[in-house]
């Protein structure tokens, strides 16, 4: 496969995909010493839409949860990988996949779009163009990693990505410390949304999620949505 | 070039005429397919509160035949290096050695890569569990060994794994396999579980109170290892020579090497 | 003749019976992050490696032979009023051998999911690993609890793809979700699968199945269906000598399966014989 690069050597390909993901909707995730906490918007392009068919945060594994943002389509074989390694590595080691090495799986599909080095099969013809924010609670602790459709990846103590990730990376950077509460992290994530969403923020479409040593990976329910959102009111924000 | 073949192959059947249809002799025939050797000797693996011992010993049969008197069955697993420095697991096995010694080389790369893939030393949880799959590999084509595996889990107790030839396997507190097995695991039985003691002070019949099974202190430990290869070494002809023994604590693995009788 | 020509003639890692046959897992051990789930088993570079395989394995037909797999075994499951007992005996034998008194063969596959072990102890605990994680998998694709008919036609199709290979299995998948209420599937190697009330697998089934029989009913509570489940596997431990040990028992409820023990065959069996006045043929003392 022929992968077009510049007269300075950049990799065309994966720049336009980078450039994909600036397009998406915003995703942030926080990362506190009792978990981590994810956040993304929906979207919601019509009234007529189902706000519960928008599926932006998934389920890895009991300890590991990814919110994506860019084309969710490709998302889909990236967490079909991550899960059946991360299943894999549970079949054949009896343990945990660890958050790292669940990272560092996703991310060794994303260069999949030519033949590799050992002469592997190319699987697509593209890179991704989505990229995923992947939080987990492992040995370790909880930790946060943001996977690009370069195939690198940071871990972050809070990362936003998305159309508004310029300006929400900016708010976080004022707003985080090391010593956030889970529940001060999920007011952070909704109000650093808020700041960059077009629409106005409510229960429907925002959706927040977290990973925690004793609960593993949850969505937030309904309920728990409209708790944080009225806090997020009562605070003044 | 077929036929070159044939007319070379062994046969006790008469060759037949030219006007004879070719029968059984021209189809393919499964010669004995016997690819293992038993190499005899014995292991065995006793976990205590805070390290595991196993042992085996070094003498290599063939038959009647011995064809050395140092061939170790104990080897460490992952570590640095080919002399796995540091390593906190040891495999050991009994049965056919090289199938043995494949074993203990595919065991060895799966645990040094685990740790370049995900930047941590295996728990010999994990690597019990890795062990019972590559096992279970050749399910179809059998290692011949029995396996046990010895370390120290994450909570810092010794653990022992022993494993059948496909890899079941089971968390014990002492298992002797090989050939000897027979004679070592009942006294083993007897000793470190306390199978069939009972407690002097407890009533008769039904109120009689089996005595309960302790982790063993380590001096113990060491001298029921050295009584029960002694012992096997008197009674089975596939036993002796030397006897090699590793001790897994926290701190790491520390081997010996003692005399057993050479005839 | 051309087979057997060609067969020596070319190294047997190209064989086509055995194409993974030298190093199957030798890629999965350095190249593939984590092993892969294509499962690929190593086979011996002959034409016949089914009876190769028994030969060297199967103990029943001969007992001389090198390799001694464990086996042997009691489990039995059984629906009634409360869920589902599932009770197992604790031995593995290898030969004549008792390989060991302590093993598991009541597998807990996931929260509300349980198979017993029979047969290969190798296999079952293999395999039923294998279940319980495409159990997982499915639970993640399809965000809901895979139902326990699932769960065995996955086991049973699988075993059916290795017909005829040598595998050695009888299992019972018991479990709960709230479509189907308390299940009971049997699986064996041979690839049958059926639904049922009332199961016994292993070389001390009939011993078991006798007492089972005898006293089952639907409508028993819950601890008298475990007392029945105790006493049948006490039955067939006292009459085949591939039984014994431990007997391990369990219970699945609505809510998932809980374990009630692990307990020692010995004392039950002069409490029972003592207290109960039951096995009066055995006329031995307790002293």
């Amino acid at each position: 496969m022929f992968i077009a690069r510049s007269e300075y050597g950049r990799l065309f390909q994966v720049e336009y995909s980078l450039e994909a993901i600036k397009l998406g909707s915003t995703a942030i995730g926080v990362s506190t010493a009792a978990g981590v906490i994810l956040g993304v918007e929906k979207r919601i392009t019509s009234t007529l839409l189902e706000t519960s068919s928008v599926e932006k945060i998934v389920e890895i594994d009991r300890h590991i949860g990814c919110a994506m943002s860019g084309l969710q389509a490709d998302a889909r074989s990236m967490i079909e990988h991550a899960r059946v390694t991360s299943q894999s590595h549970e079949f054949h080691y009896n343990e945990r996949l660890g958050v790292e090495s669940c990272t560092q799986a996703i991310c060794d599909l994303a260069l999949r779009f030519g033949e590799g080095a050992e002469g592997e099969e190319s699987i697509m013809s593209r890179p991704f163009g989505v990229a995923l924010l992947i939080a987990g609670y492992d040995e370790e602790g909880p930790s946060l990693y943001h996977a690009e459709p370069s195939g690198t990846f940071y871990r972050y103590d809070a990362k936003a990505i998305g159309s508004g990730s310029e300006g929400a990376q900016a708010e976080l950077q004022n707003e985080f410390h090391k010593s956030l509460t889970l529940e001060e992290a999920e007011v952070l994530v909704l109000k650093t949304l808020k700041q960059v969403m077009e629409e106005k923020l409510d229960s429907n479409n925002v959706q927040l999620a977290s990973v925690t040593r004793d609960k593993g990976f949850r969505i937030h329910t309904d309920e728990e949505m409209a708790g944080v959102v009225s806090r997020l009111e009562g605070s003044g924000a | 070039m077929a036929s070159l073949f044939s007319a070379s192959l062994p046969s006790s059947d008469p060759s037949y005429s030219f006007n004879q249809a070719p029968t059984t002799a021209s189809e393919p025939r499964q010669h004995a397919f016997y690819p293992y050797t038993d190499n005899g000797g014995s292991t065995l693996g006793i976990s205590g509160a805070d390290f595991t011992i196993i042992a085996g010993d070094t003498r290599s049969t063939s038959g009647y035949n011995i064809n050395t008197r140092y061939a170790p069955k104990l080897f460490k697993i992952g570590g640095d290096g080919p002399n796995n420095e540091n390593a906190r697991i040891v495999l050991s096995v009994v049965g056919f050695a090289a199938d043995g010694r494949a074993l203990k080389e595919r065991l060895d790369t799966v645990v040094k890569m685990y740790k370049y893939q995900h930047g941590k030393d295996i728990s010999v949880h994990a690597c019990a569990q890795r062990l019972s799959h590559l096992l279970y590999n050749k399910r179809f084509f059998p290692f011949y060994v029995t396996a046990i595996l010895g370390g120290v889990d994450d909570e810092g107790k010794g653990a022992l794994y022993s494993y059948d030839p496909v890899g079941s396997y089971e968390r014990e507190q002492c298992r002797a396999a090989g050939a000897a097995a027979s004679l070592i695991m009942p006294f083993l039985d007897n000793q470190v579980n306390l199978k069939n003691q009972y407690d002097p002070n407890s009533g008769p019949g039904l109120e009689k109170k089996p005595r309960e099974a302790q982790p063993l202190p380590r001096e113990t430990v060491e001298q029921l290892v050295k009584d029960a290869f002694t012992s096997a070494v008197e009674r089975h002809i596939e036993v002796g020579d030397g006897l090699q023994t590793m001790i897994i604590t926290k701190d790491g693995i520390q081997e010996t090497y003692s005399p057993l009788k050479k005839d | 003749m051309d087979a057997l020509v060609q067969q020596y003639s070319r190294p047997s890692h190209q064989n086509t019976l055995s194409s993974n046959a030298a190093f199957p897992d030798d890629s999965e051990l350095t190249t593939t992050i984590p092993p892969p789930l294509s499962l690929k088993f190593a086979l011996p570079p002959i034409t016949a490696p089914q009876s190769w395989l028994r030969s060297m394995t199967d103990d029943h037909a001969n007992p001389s032979c090198p390799i001694k797999i464990a086996h042997g075994t009691t489990t039995l499951a059984f629906r009634f009023k409360g869920g589902i007992v599932v009770a197992t005996d604790s031995r593995a034998t290898a030969g004549n051998w008792i390989a060991s008194q302590t093993v598991k063969k009541v597998i807990e596959i996931n929260s509300c999911l349980l198979g017993t072990m029979a047969g290969g102890a190798a296999d079952c605990q293999y395999w039923l690993a294998y279940l319980g994680m495409q159990c997982r998998l499915h639970e993640l694709r399809h965000k809901q609890r895979i139902s326990v008919a699932a769960a065995s036609k996955i086991l049973a199709n699988l075993v059916y793809s290795y017909k005829g290979m040598g595998l050695s299995m009888g299992t019972m998948c018991a479990g709960v979700t709230p479509t189907e209420g308390p299940a009971l599937y049997y699986i064996d190697s041979d690839g049958t699968r059926l639904s049922g009330n009332l199961f016994c697998v292993g070389s001390g089934q009939t011993f078991a199945y006798g007492v089972l029989d005898a006293e089952y009913k639907y409508d028993m509570e819950d601890d008298e269906a475990l007392e029945l489940g105790k006493r049948s596997i006490l039955a067939a431990t006292h009459r085949d000598a591939y039984s014994g040990g431990f007997i391990n028992l369990y219970i699945v409820k609505e809510k998932g399966w809980e374990k009630i023990g692990f307990m020692d065959t010995n004392p039950i069996f002069w409490q029972t014989k003592l207290e109960k006045g039951e096995f009066s043929n055995v006329t031995a003392k307790l002293d």
